[in-house]
């Protein structure tokens, strides 16, 4: 796994939510695609931060797939504060495709 | 409460009503191209340097081609250069004057009228070209990142410009005495340009992106595109100046040899991403695309006959010269446009309908938004069409072309309707 998280319970939950969100054109959700790089959890400020990146800069669908990052955690923590960071280093490369992923992408 | 921080300006792409309009135009062109091959079928047994031969050339080039190709570098040269495209706005005017200037050079090519129909329609297709040569270089000079595949999206759109301002001398040249020869001479320069400067040098740059993308491949080779880059460029200015210096017809196999080791070159490229490739499954859109790029070289080895007739001095070469531009018009640039519009298009689309959808329920996928049946049927026609115009044309068989263009109308049909489908998509209430 790629995340780095300071709440496991709640990381789980988020990392269920997020495999609904997919990248369109490779067709495989944003967890086993290794675009998420962090989940960090503020119980007192009631705020979820996701960092994360894209396959490429500029990506066409980078706006949909952030969109529905941010729509998938506020679901999962309803009320609380969710900010998506996006980050472009380290750069994604195909190395961060999770073992289920591949296993996808050779099927 | 909802923030995005971080480099959220990687995240705004071109905005599809600036991108849409080029498609519909492009697809809508194809389909006027094809029943024009059909009802000027005839003029297939003629000489190439042919009013209608020139229009259909011209409906080809520019309306189809050039039109589509401008509309997905607007969606892709952000992601090729990692920078926003300068102005939309600039982008929309390039699409007018190019919209309006395609009609009024075809009217003036078919009628032969060289007069202010087909001057204004140079002049409009020019500034076209201008506003994207602005909008492209603003938006190179704003991006951090210099790589090569924008230097491939560049120099290609100068080549592009050359070919265009060439063209509307050609056109004054019927009226005012600008070149000391006929403009029939000096159509070898023009064609040239825009086929390897415009189109090759294009359709390999960005096409050295997109496929290991499309592939998702882990294949990269830096060094070996800029070797594909110097030899086409090369290849092209070597054989303006032998045009220019040499009568001797031999020398011209010197800058075929360079564009043809650059394609074998790419070729080699393709096959290397193909082979390093994360995602087993390739499908319909990406094969026929790839197959494309095999098909450059069927004009390669046909310019190479006509050369070598040319110097045998009595063979008549004129139906090797229409085959020719066909196999480049309707061969090679049709087929990777026919598969890459279906690797573009669906997307724009589904980022228009489905934006902020994906999350909340169960969305189709971009390749749901078109039917894989019509693609698979639009292929098979293109491909016996193709075929069948091609053997028409070279045996000068008026039935064969007749043939071919029937099946070309169909695969165009059904290419459009794929086209409409798409763009007209909207979401089902229960999504």
């Amino acid at each position: 796994m790629n995340e780095v998280t300071n709440n496991n319970i709640k990381c789980t939950l988020a990392l269920t939510a997020l495999h609904d969100v997919y990248d369109p054109e490779i067709g495989l959700n944003v967890v086993d695609l290794g675009l998420i790089y962090e989940l960090n959890f503020d119980d007192a400020e009631k705020k979820v931060t996701c960092i994360m990146t894209l396959t490429t800069e500029f990506c066409p669908m980078g706006e949909s797939i952030v969109d529905n990052v941010k729509q998938a955690l506020g679901a999962t923590f309803p009320g609380e504060t969710i900010e998506v960071n996006l980050i472009f280093e380290p750069a994604w490369n195909y190395d961060k495709i999770s073992e289920e992923g591949r296993e996808f992408l050779n099927g | 409460m909802f923030i995005v921080s971080g480099k959220t300006a990687a995240i705004k792409t071109t905005s599809y009503k600036v991108v849409l309009p080029f498609y519909v135009y492009a697809a809508v062109s194809f389909l006027v191209a094809t029943f024009f091959l059909f009802f000027n079928s005839g003029t297939f047994l003629n000489h190439y340097f042919h009013p209608h031969t020139l229009a259909i050339t011209h409906i080809m080039a520019l309306g189809w081609g050039t039109m589509i190709i401008l509309g997905a570098s607007h969606q892709l040269v952000p992601v090729i250069i990692e920078g926003k495209l300068y102005s939309e706005k600039l982008a929309m005017a390039s699409f007018i004057c190019a919209a309006i200037g395609i009609p009024l050079l075809v009217y003036g090519f078919y009628y032969f009228k060289m007069g202010a129909p087909a001057k204004w329609g140079g002049r409009f297709v020019l500034v076209a070209i201008i506003l994207y040569l602005i909008n492209l270089w603003k938006s190179i000079s704003q991006s951090k990142s210099e790589n090569v595949q924008a230097i491939f999206v560049f120099t290609s759109v100068l080549w592009l410009f050359v070919t265009a301002a060439l063209g509307l001398a050609l056109v004054y040249n019927f009226t005012y005495i600008m070149f000391p020869k006929g403009s029939l001479h000096y159509l070898p320069l023009h064609v040239h340009a825009g086929v390897i400067g415009w189109f090759l040098l294009l359709i390999l740059g960005v096409g050295s992106r997109l496929i290991p993308m499309f592939l998702i491949s882990k294949y990269q080779n830096i060094k070996l595109l800029w070797y594909i880059y110097f030899l086409i460029n090369s290849g092209l200015v070597g054989y303006i100046l032998l045009f220019y210096t040499s009568s001797l017809e031999v020398l011209l196999f010197i800058p075929i040899a360079f564009i043809l080791i650059a394609i074998a070159l790419f070729i080699y490229y393709c096959y290397c991403a193909y082979k390093q490739r994360i995602r087993k499954q390739v499908d319909d859109q990406m094969k026929i695309s790839l197959l494309s790029i095999g098909m450059i070289l069927l004009p390669i080895i046909l310019i190479s006959i006509i050369i070598v007739m040319l110097m045998s001095f009595s063979i008549n070469k004129t139906n090797l010269v229409l085959s020719y531009g066909f196999l480049i018009f309707f061969g090679w640039i049709t087929a990777i446009i026919l598969g890459m519009t279906f690797k573009t298009l669906p997307f724009i689309v589904w980022n228009k309908v489905y934006h902020t959808r994906s999350a909340v329920g169960k969305t189709p996928t971009p390749k749901d938004l078109f039917s894989a049946p019509v693609f698979k049927w639009m292929g098979i026609f293109y491909i016996a069409g193709f075929i069948a115009f091609v053997l028409g044309i070279t045996f000068s068989i008026l039935i064969l072309i007749q043939i071919g263009a029937i099946l070309l109308i169909i695969s165009a049909a059904l290419y459009n309707t794929n086209v409409f489908k798409l763009i007209t998509h909207k979401a089902n209430n229960n999504e």
